[in-house]
């Protein structure tokens, strides 16, 4: 007889209720058609979820240097570690997966060791919806059921699927209702759009600047021609666009942003805010986790570890076993490594690696968008694997801390950051690689994320046609991929998935003049016909 | 009266939930289909349990059959030997022919399952529904998709 529990999904903080059950041989998703917030619907992350519980690859002991330790030993060598590093050369970084009591607990286990490197490594541009702009309410679900004038910025419908129903039931309740959407890719969620601006890759801030102060006559400092030409729109569709979304107009704003989109994170984040303050509308920030930044950035983090003053580095989240190259590549620097992980590292990761209960079979505590949420634990925990907490406990005792929220941004500020952003642009040639976050694609299970999408122009300058191989070579990687014509990316530029870390690792990091925080943009690549199939896309080699 | 899947093509975003559900179910086997319409629209294929089944009529072994009290189109996965007639002679596409575990993949509305089909279920948008056939209430497909496409347009 099977049993059904049900939680809180965790994939991303649109918060719906899922089910899962167990027949005492394998754990099957279930529907809670009751949920306020998704009556039951779940997107193919939420559809995942089971896999993950008892996926063959699931690490279930504690691996040094790739192979089989206990947990006694991995013990003893964290304190061995800790000592030698002593708390001035301990880092702690987290990233995806970690919930808010998680986090705070993490800040208070820094506080009592008293090590000065605490950072979020979730480079991902979405965290940048922690930078808020003064003034500006947040959505509601009854706001975005009532909307009458909807602006999306970027793919909201891939980040949250199941957030998007609401919007197209709005969207068809009346005929006079409008939806806008600001992407750089014509996208699934582009068809549905009464006026789709299409911008220049990483240039959405300025045309939503450019947005913004049509809305609001009285933003000083925005050159409305200047901003829709640096974005590559006209006038008159930025035009169309504020009229649809007058304020008197109820509605709501939302913002998405995906890695290798974005080169303007914090800038993005605050325009788009900017833009339902000139609206008068409330904003949502769609995004998979809510992370604060942390008190060490990670870009300062990085230079700490190249400067060789990181003796010892213990990394929580889901990015650091699979993405060690792109995110790190100075962390050979650091003599020992301690990281969590879900699944066994493939290929294998120096240093200690920990096997850490999934997001299903713990409890916690998080965020989403229409409020805080509880998750309880549904499955039993993996063989082997051990708690937060417990892996916590290997390096000291500590109770959780409060986090404090970034301060408020004013406009005047944004008006500065995007000054400084205008004058930093520069034209450029040559083809831009952008990427794409689709739903389906998590892990990597559904969806190997194998195809780049071509022009078709590009295509008959290339000479290549559906399923044949182009080879692409960015800044520090390689990779080759099968083709897909579609009319999905404007001409000179190219997209594949980033959920996949071959894939991801095409993007170098960056950082922004801003803020100073690591930035992961469209890359600059050389792309060539690959006579035959040169291998498996999952065969990225570092250049 | 028999139910079936239908597609609200308005409200489809094409986030492929229905393949995951059902991928998540059968073990790896998606049983419905997608088909790519120009850059921004997207099709969920799903078998339609025909009145007069082509896939059934090319089956060499008699391995797929209609239930005559569900109007269910049936295939014994045990039985299959994978010769792909029935995706050859489907004139939807909804029969992959790509084999799992060297059987074909076949729809069976979710039989197991007394509240119906996962992807259904899980339909983020609600663009698939499970609906009686000729239900009055049967819900208008595809409306506001030709209003924003201009192939669709009158001009």
């Amino acid at each position: 007889m099977s049993t059904t529990r049900t939680t809180t999904c965790p994939f991303c903080l649109n918060g719906c209720t899922s089910g899962v059950s167990f027949d005492g041989y394998q754990y099957r998703m279930d529907y809670a058609v009751d949920a306020h917030v998704n009556r039951g619907r779940l997107c193919p992350r939420g559809n995942s979820a089971s896999i993950v519980v008892d996926h063959p690859k699931r690490l279930s002991y504690p691996l040094l240097d790739g192979r089989e330790t206990t947990w006694q030993q991995a013990g003893e060598l964290v304190r061995q570690w800790l000592r030698a590093a002593g708390a001035g050369g301990l880092a702690i970084v987290y990233s995806r997966g970690r919930a808010a009591d998680e986090v705070r607990r993490l800040h208070g286990l820094a506080r009592e060791l008293g090590t000065p490197y605490l950072a979020c490594g979730h480079v991902e541009p979405e965290n940048a919806f922690n930078h808020r702009l003064a003034g500006v309410e947040d959505a509601t679900l009854e706001d975005v059921q009532s909307a009458k004038a909807m602006l999306l910025v970027g793919d909201v419908f891939n980040t949250s699927p199941v957030a998007s129903w609401r919007m197209l039931e709005a969207r068809y309740a009346d005929r006079k209702n409008r939806l806008v959407v600001v992407d750089s890719l014509r996208t699934r969620q582009s068809g549905f759009a009464h006026v789709f601006v299409q911008v220049r890759p990483g240039t959405e801030p300025f045309a939503l600047l450019a947005l913004a102060a049509l809305l609001d006559r009285r933003l000083s400092g925005v050159d409305v021609d200047r901003h829709a030409a640096l974005a590559g729109v006209e006038r008159g569709l930025l035009e169309t666009a504020a009229k649809a979304l007058e304020p008197k107009t109820p509605g709501f704003v939302g913002s998405a942003m995906h890695p290798g989109r974005v080169r303007h994170p914090a800038l993005h984040s605050l325009a788009s805010q900017l833009v339902a303050r000139a609206a008068k509308k409330p904003f949502t920030g769609f995004r998979e986790t809510a992370l604060p930044f942390g008190p060490t950035g990670f870009s300062s983090l990085r230079e700490a570890v190249a400067a060789g003053k990181v003796k010892m580095l213990f990394w929580t989240g889901g990015l650091y076993p699979g993405s060690y190259h792109e995110l790190m590549p100075e962390l050979d620097k650091v003599e020992h490594r301690v990281a969590t992980a879900i699944f066994v590292p493939d290929p294998p990761i120096p240093g200690l690696v920990l096997p850490l209960t999934a997001e299903l079979e713990r409890s916690s505590v998080g965020g989403s968008y229409w409020g805080e949420v509880k998750r309880a634990p549904v499955a039993s925990p993996f063989s082997g694997s051990r708690g937060f907490a417990d892996v916590l406990g290997l390096l000291g005792r500590a109770e959780e801390a409060d986090v404090a929220a970034p301060k408020p941004e004013s406009v005047e500020a944004v008006i500065a950051m995007a000054a400084g952003a205008v004058a930093a642009e520069r034209a450029s040639d040559g083809w831009l690689l952008v990427g794409e976050k689709k739903a389906i694609g998590i892990r990597g299970f559904f969806d190997d994320e194998e195809t780049i999408l071509v022009n078709a122009a590009d295509a008959g300058r290339l000479e290549v046609d559906d399923e044949d191989y182009v080879a692409v070579k960015g800044p520090v990687a390689e990779a080759a991929f099968q083709v897909h014509v579609s009319g999905q990316v404007p001409p000179g530029v190219l997209c594949v998935g980033t959920n996949v870390h071959r894939n991801r690792a095409l993007f170098p990091l960056g950082v922004d003049p801003a803020t100073g925080e690591t930035v992961v943009g469209p890359a600059r690549v050389e792309v060539e016909k690959a006579g035959v199939k040169v291998g498996p896309a999952s065969e990225t080699r570092a250049v | 009266m028999a139910k079936r899947i239908v597609l609200r093509m308005d409200y489809c975003i094409g986030c492929r939930s229905c393949e995951a559900a059902c991928r998540s179910r059968f073990k790896g086997e998606a049983r419905i289909r997608y088909g790519e319409v120009g850059a921004t629209v997207f099709l969920p294929l799903s078998c339609r349990h025909c009145e007069e089944p082509l896939c059934a009529a090319a089956c060499p072994f008699d391995v797929i059959r209609k239930d005559k009290e569900t109007g269910l189109v049936l295939r014994s996965s045990f039985h299959c030997v994978g010769c792909r007639s029935c995706a050859l002679a489907c004139p939807f596409g909804a029969i992959d022919t790509r084999l799992l575990r060297r059987a074909s993949q076949k729809c069976s509305l979710c039989s197991d399952r007394t509240e119906g089909p996962r992807c259904v279920t899980s339909c983020p948008t609600g663009a698939l529904q499970f609906v009686e056939v000729g239900e009055p209430g049967e819900p208008r497909v595809g409306v506001g998709y030709a209003a924003r496409h201009a192939n669709w347009r009158r001009p």
